[in-house]
């Protein structure tokens, strides 16, 4: 990727726990071409929303450590002060979180908030367009009578609305970075098609990248560009979708896709034998060392870096598989 | 308001229309059940027969319990709360001609202890863990541990009597709002300081609770400014859990009321309560702590009113479930 919109390098977050530091990122690498939707898939835990919140640089309260950079067009956010950062929020970036349940504030209605973050981005707009525009991103998200959910409350609706609403608020925001955090998981598989739809869609109006959480590689396979796969806190494998899904590197995205085609059409991510390491005592060598039915002695000892291991693809393994 | 708005509404009402008619049961078992001769009780050892007779008589003593009861609801009902033993006076009047002073006295501590108690709250949970933080958290610990009849004296001590800054005793010449203005000031400040430390510790906490909550995140992560979070988005989540434990607080301010009243010398149902238990004039406390009773549950009502009218949660309980 030449002028990728972010470029992430070294970035590396450690958290405090009761049981000492927590290494929840570790030297992540990470190009998001422009225009561009980019797949995140990994297990429960491996740091996908961890990831995603550093983008937008919302920290846990109990931070330890926070390197890297991490560079949209130019700017490090890491390095930027609050005031600037927090410019970028909701105008630049902006974020779609996995839980829409919690995701919206109980005591104010749809409209109220949604009207919030359509002025916030166009701080001209008077209230009653604001709540134009507002309905209208509802009408596109397929919520029926959107004129009437402007004045509902989040508890009357339900969790897929809720979940569309989610949605229709990060799109007012026109970000030209948007990050969807499992945006689907509360969705039946009709509302999930068309939310998929919509972000296609989205990505050709507006020419923005899309970061794409999803435990279900069918959906990431589907309309991702790219893919990326996360394992305890760290990259294992990035490239091309449809070539890391036709021929994985990492014996994880193996395992991970075998555990997709076994459970059939509607498989999320089944488990994969093994556990997934403990972030506050964190493996000697690689990573998924423990898990890896492949390991060998060197495995154990020294953790493989992300390198190149064909154009457009890279992999943290010793022994990656044979790339075409 | 919906459906759902008025069964709140009416289901609170009878509420408050039962612990109502239990406080009556209540007082007039209190006055039928004490031991011994009522009259003796009632009237002292140094009764004369005669008028004791007459006494028995005319408040129905001697007739079987049930009429009496049925004689002191049917009184009540019609607004009529006995007659003092004393000055014979109606009861009703009595209590009327104070219930003023004491109202305008709770009601101006509550709205003290609320306008610094939020904002000191508000200010020590947006400055979590600062000096002025554990300034705060100190005093509002002293103020709420010092009784408010103290706190009376001292001002009383201070004010009035050292710097001679505000006038003594008494409620002020009737005639003279300003006067009255001013007498009303250290008696409300002594029964707020208390309040303003409870409100201020109460608010911090329930502050940093939401503070934490996703919503809260979202509104961040659109970038709205941290004025319009916290002031709008976390203020009006934080209120709830302050509004029903200041609903509960009433009694115990009205509490207070009686003490500081008597300590300043101002007219009020304190100083009522406390002539007429000192005298055992029966009729008249009964009277007073029934107004103080029906005081309490309005306000309670209001309480439960206003905390619906933050909460749309409230309002749809009890209706079926979340649209789809
Ligand atoms: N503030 C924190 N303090 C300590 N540990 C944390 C913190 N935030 C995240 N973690 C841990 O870091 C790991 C990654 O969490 P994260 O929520 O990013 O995973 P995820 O990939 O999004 O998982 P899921 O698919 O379940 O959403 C988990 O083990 C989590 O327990
Ligand atoms: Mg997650």
């Amino acid at each position: 990727m030449d002028d990728p919109l972010l470029r992430i390098r070294g970035l590396t977050m450690t958290a405090r726990t009761a049981r000492g530091p927590a290494r929840i990122l570790s030297d992540i690498h990470l190009d998001i071409g422009r225009g561009r939707i980019l797949g995140v898939v990994g297990e429960s835990g491996s740091g996908k929303s961890s990831l995603a919140s550093c983008l937008l640089r919302l920290l846990p309260p109990n931070l330890e450590r926070l390197e890297g950079s991490v560079d949209l067009a130019g700017t490090d956010l890491l390095s930027l002060p609050e005031p600037a950062m927090a410019a970028l929020r909701g105008t630049r970036i902006a974020m779609v979180f996995q839980d829409p349940m919690s995701a919206l504030n109980p005591v104010f209605t749809i409209g109220t908030q949604m009207v919030d973050v359509a002025r916030r981005r166009a701080p001209g707009l008077t209230r009653a367009q604001a709540l134009a525009k507002a309905e209208a991103m509802l009408a596109r998200v397929a919520i029926p009578d959107p004129r009437a959910r402007l004045a509902a409350y989040p508890h009357q609706l339900s969790g897929g609305m809720r979940q569309r609403v989610v949605i229709a608020m990060a799109l007012l925001a026109e970000p030209e970075l948007l990050l969807a955090d499992e945006p689907t998981t509360a969705l039946d598989a009709t509302v999930e098609a068309q939310i998929v739809a919509l972000l296609d869609d989205l990505r050709r109006d507006i020419a923005g990248s899309i970061v794409l959480i999803s435990h279900h590689l069918g959906l990431v396979a589907q309309l991702c560009d790219d893919l990326c796969v996360m394992y305890a806190g760290t990259v294992v494998e990035t490239g091309p979708t449809a070539a890391v899904l036709a021929a994985p590197a990492h014996p994880y995205t193996r395992a991970l896709l075998a555990c997709e085609i076994e459970a059939g059409d509607e498989g999320r991510l089944a488990s994969i034998p093994g556990e997934v390491p403990d972030p506050v005592a964190p493996a000697q060598g690689c990573v998924f060392a423990p898990r890896c039915a492949r390991a060998e002695p060197r495995c154990h000892a020294e953790p493989p870096l992300l390198r190149d291991i064909a154009p457009g693809r890279r992999a943290a393994c010793h022994f990656p598989g044979a790339v075409p | 308001m919906g459906a759902g708005g008025a069964r709140y509404l009416a289901g609170r009402l009878l509420t408050s229309l039962l612990i109502v008619f239990g406080a009556m049961l209540l007082l007039f078992a209190l006055s039928a059940l004490v031991p011994g001769d009522p009259a003796a009780t009632l009237l002292g050892p140094q009764a004369t027969p005669e008028f004791a007779a007459r006494f028995v008589r005319e408040m129905g003593l001697d007739r079987p319990l049930h009429e009496r009861l049925w004689l002191f609801l049917s009184n009540v009902l019609t607004g009529n709360l006995g007659v003092d033993v004393l000055s014979g006076r109606p009861v009703a009047g009595l209590v009327l001609s104070v219930l003023p002073s004491t109202v305008i006295l709770t009601f101006s501590a509550i709205g003290l202890a609320v306008l610094a108690g939020v904002p000191l709250g508000i200010f020590a949970a947006t400055h979590r863990g600062s000096v002025a933080d554990n300034v705060l958290a100190i005093l509002s610990v002293a103020f709420i541990a010092v009784p408010s009849f103290v706190v009376a004296i001292l001002l009383l001590l201070v004010f009035s009597l050292w710097l001679d800054w505000l006038p003594v005793l008494g409620g002020g010449d009737a005639s003279d709002p300003i006067d009255q203005a001013k007498r009303l000031i250290l008696p409300a400040l002594a029964l707020a300081l208390g309040w303003i430390g409870f409100i201020a510790r109460l608010v911090r906490s329930s502050m940093l609770e939401v503070m934490a909550e996703p919503y809260i995140r979202t509104a961040r992560a659109y970038g709205l400014p941290e004025r319009i979070v916290t002031y709008k988005y976390a203020l009006k989540n934080a209120c709830i859990p302050t509004l029903a434990i200041l609903g509960l607080g009433i009694g115990r301010l009205l509490g207070g009321a009686v003490l500081v009243e008597i300590v300043f010398a101002r007219p009020g149902l304190g100083r009522l309560i406390y002539d007429a238990i000192s005298v055992r004039n029966f009729p008249v406390v009964q009277g007073s702590v029934l107004v103080v009773v029906v005081l309490f549950v309005v306000v309670n009502l209001l309480v439960d009113l206003s905390y619906a009218a933050i909460d749309p949660r409230l309002r749809d309980q009890g209706r079926g479930g979340a649209a789809r």
